[in-house]
C-alpha cells in the first residue's frame, strides 16, 4: 500500500496517538521553557499592572554583580549548589558502585542489607531530612548525644555557616548511593560471565578482573548514572525545608531552593526566571558534554 | 570453602582456590573483610530509621540518655496520637493518592499511545517530534516551577488537585521506556493479529501491553515513589490543606514552632507519611530493584 492510497484517518493515526503526550510537553515544558527565557530579559512592573520593561542581559549581569541585592545572594547559593553536587556526586556514585560490588557477592542475607542501602532513596526529601534534623540537633539529637558521651564537643551541624553544607551533603549521599547502587548491580549482572573466567583462567587477580573487565564494561552504566547523580543533585532542595531552609546566611542554601524562595515576590521575577535559565543551562552542559566524552571515546576504540 | 568470595563469579574461582592454596586463603581474607563492611555499612545506612522509630515511641522531651536500657525509660504510642491529631492526615493520604494514583493512570495512557506510535508507526517528523518530547528529560521540571506556577493560574487551576497532576500527565521517559520494551515485541506477532483481521487497538491490548508489563510495572513504581514523594510543586500551587498531599502536611508539622522542635512527635509524623512507602517496597523489593535497573539501561 502507498502512502497516498491509505486513508486520510491511517495517516493521521500516529500524530493523534502522541497527541496527548506532545500536548503535555508543549504546555509545561517548551512553552514554559521558552517564556523563562523571554521573561529573563524583563525588569517586572513595579505596580501589578504595569508594563515589564526590556532590560536584555541587565538580569543577568546583576546576579553576578556582587554589590547588587540579588547578586550578593545569588553568588554564594550558585557556589554552594556547585559544591553540593560535586560533594554529593563525587561520594555517592562511587560509594553506590562500593556497595554493588560488595552485595554482587555470596552474602548471607543479600536481601537485608539491600534494603538497608535503597530504603532511603524511596523516602521522601522533607522525610529524610525531618530524619536528620532530629540526628543533627543540638539538643536531643544522635550525633551530638554520641560525641558528648565520648567526651567530645558537640557539632552545631545546621546552625554552623561552615558547617551546614557539609551537613546537608551527608544527607544527601546518604540517601542516593543505595539508588545508585541498583544500577550498578544490573550491570554487573549484565556481564557475561564467561569473560571473568577465561580472564580467571589467564591468571588475573581480583584487582585486575575490577580494573580491565568490570569496571570498563560499567562505563556506559556509569555515564547513566553519572548524568542521573548530577541531574538530581542539582534539583534535590526539599531537604533544606527541614535543615535550616538555606540558614545561616545563605550559607546552605541552594539555586533551585532560592528560586522557591523568591517565587512570590514580583520584584525578583525576573531574576527568578534568569535564575532558572542558568539552572537549565547548567544542568544541559553536564547532559551534554558527558554524553559526547563517553560517546567519543568508544569510537576511538572502535577505530 | 567457606562459601564467600571476593570474585563475582564464584563458579571457575572455585577450581583456582583448590589449585593455588595461598592465593585462596588471601581471597578468602578479602571476603571476610568485604562481609564486614557491608554489614558496617548497611547498619550505619539503617541507623536513621531506627533511631527515628524509637524516638517515636519514648515519652516526648525525655533526653536520648536517660532511661534503664539507652533508648528510655517507656516506650508509648502517644506521640503518633498526638502527631494525628494536629494535621488532617485523612485528607493528605486522600490528597496524595489522588495525585499518584490519577497522574500515573492518565500516563499509562499517554505513553502507551505516544510509545507504540514512536516505536513501530512510520510518519513524516517522527524524529523531530520525538526530540521535542525527549527535550521534557532534558528540562528538568524544577527549573520550570515559575512558569508552571503561571500557567496553572491562568488556567484557573490554582489550590486543585487537578494543579498537582496536570504537569506530569504526559512523560518522556515512559514514552521512552515503553518504546524500547514495544520495539522489542516482535514483530511477527502484529502481522499475525493483522492477518486475523485484528485492530490497531486489539493489537496493542492483546499483544503489546500484555507483553511488557514489567516495563509498566517499573514504570508504575517509579512514577508512583516520586509523585508520593513530591514537595514543592505542591507547596506552589495549592494552599488548603485538603488538596495538599502528606508531605506538605509533614513540611508543615515540621515548621510550625510549637511542634518543631518535638521530635518526638516529629518522628512520628514522619514515619507515618513514609510508611506505606517502606512498606510496599519491602513487600515487592525484588520487583522493585528489577524494576528501577532495568528502567534506566539499554
Amino acid at each position: 500500500m502507498t502512502q497516498t492510497a491509505r486513508p486520510l484517518l491511517t495517516r493521521l493515526l500516529p500524530y493523534l496517538m502522541i497527541l496527548p503526550t506532545l500536548l503535555g510537553v508543549t504546555i509545561f515544558t517548551l512553552l514554559p521553557a521558552t517564556r523563562t527565557v523571554i521573561d529573563s530579559t524583563y525588569k517586572p512592573p513595579r505596580m501589578a499592572r504595569g508594563e515589564a520593561e526590556y532590560v536584555g542581559l541587565q538580569n543577568y549581569a546583576d546576579l553576578f554583580d556582587p554589590a547588587h541585592y540579588i547578586g550578593a545572594r545569588f553568588g554564594r547559593v550558585l557556589t554552594n549548589t556547585v559544591v553540593f553536587a560535586a560533594g554529593t556526586v563525587l561520594v555517592s556514585v562511587p560509594l553506590g558502585l562500593g556497595l554493588a560490588l560488595l552485595l554482587n557477592r555470596r552474602i548471607r542475607a543479600r536481601g537485608l542489607w539491600r534494603f538497608s542501602f535503597f530504603y532511603p532513596s524511596l523516602l521522601p526529601l522533607i522525610g529524610a531530612a525531618s530524619i536528620w534534623a532530629f540526628l543533627y540537633s543540638n539538643t536531643v539529637g544522635l550525633t551530638n548525644t554520641v560525641l558528648r558521651s565520648l567526651g567530645l564537643p558537640g557539632v552545631d551541624w545546621l546552625g554552623n555557616p561552615d558547617q551546614v553544607l557539609f551537613s546537608i551533603i551527608v544527607v544527601d549521599i546518604w540517601k542516593q548511593a543505595g539508588y545508585h547502587m541498583i544500577f550498578f548491580l544490573a550491570g554487573l549482572q549484565n556481564i557475561p560471565r564467561d569473560i571473568y573466567e577465561a580472564a580467571d583462567l589467564d591468571g588475573a587477580s581480583g584487582w585486575q578482573l575490577l580494573r580491565f573487565i568490570t569496571l570498563p564494561l560499567l562505563r556506559r552504566t556509569l555515564l547513566f548514572v553519572l548524568v542521573i547523580a548530577l541531574t538530581f543533585a542539582f534539583q534535590t532542595v526539599e531537604q533544606l525545608s527541614a535543615l535550616g531552609q538555606g540558614n545561616p546566611g545563605d550559607r546552605g542554601n541552594l539555586l533551585l531552593y532560592f528560586v522557591f524562595q523568591n517565587i512570590g515576590e514580583r520584584r525578583n521575577w525576573g531574576y527568578t526566571n534568569a535564575m532558572s535559565v542558568i539552572l537549565a543551562g547548567i544542568l544541559l552542559i553536564f547532559t551534554l558534554s558527558n554524553f559526547f566524552l563517553f560517546e567519543r571515546r568508544r569510537e576511538d576504540e572502535r577505530a | 570453602m567457606n562459601g564467600h568470595n571476593t570474585n563475582l563469579h564464584p563458579q571457575p574461582l572455585r577450581i583456582r582456590l583448590m589449585a593455588r592454596g595461598d592465593e585462596g586463603a588471601s581471597r578468602r581474607r578479602w571476603a571476610l573483610l568485604a562481609d564486614m563492611l557491608t554489614v558496617g555499612l548497611a547498619l550505619i545506612w539503617l541507623l536513621p530509621l531506627v533511631f527515628s522509630l524509637l524516638m517515636s515511641v519514648r515519652p516526648a522531651g525525655e533526653p536520648i540518655s536517660t532511661g534503664s536500657i539507652f533508648f528510655g525509660s517507656t516506650l508509648t504510642l502517644t506521640n503518633y496520637g498526638r502527631a494525628l491529631a494536629v494535621a488532617p492526615w485523612g485528607w493528605h493520604y486522600i490528597t496524595t493518592l489522588i495525585f499518584v494514583i490519577g497522574t500515573l493512570a492518565v500516563q499509562v495512557f499517554t505513553v502507551t499511545l505516544a510509545g507504540y506510535a514512536f516505536a513501530r508507526m512510520r510518519f513524516a517528523g517522527r524524529q523531530v517530534l520525538l526530540i521535542l518530547v525527549l527535550l521534557q528529560l532534558m528540562i528538568p521540571p524544577g527549573v520550570l516551577l515559575v512558569q508552571n506556577f503561571a500557567t496553572i493560574r491562568e488556567l484557573g487551576l490554582y489550590d486543585t488537585r487537578w494543579a498537582l497532576m496536570l504537569p506530569y500527565w504526559s512523560s518522556a521517559f515512559g514514552t521512552l521506556l515503553l518504546r524500547q520494551a514495544f520495539r522489542e515485541v516482535p514483530y511477527e506477532l502484529e502481522e499475525a493479529a493483522r492477518i486475523d483481521g485484528a485492530g490497531l487497538g486489539r493489537i496493542l491490548f492483546r499483544i503489546y501491553v500484555p507483553l511488557c508489563i514489567p516495563s509498566y510495572i517499573a514504570f508504575a513504581l517509579i512514577s508512583i515513589s516520586s509523585h508520593w514523594n513530591e514537595l514543592l510543586w505542591p507547596l506552589v500551587v495549592t494552599r488548603s490543606e485538603e488538596v495538599r498531599p502528606l508531605t506538605v502536611g509533614l513540611n508543615k508539622l515540621f515548621n510550625t514552632s510549637d511542634t518543631g522542635a518535638d521530635y518526638s512527635l516529629l518522628m512520628a509524623g514522619t514515619l507515618l507519611v513514609i510508611a506505606p512507602l517502606v512498606v510496599l517496597f519491602m513487600a515487592f523489593q525484588r520487583r522493585f530493584i528489577e524494576s528501577f535497573a532495568s528502567s534506566g539501561l539499554k
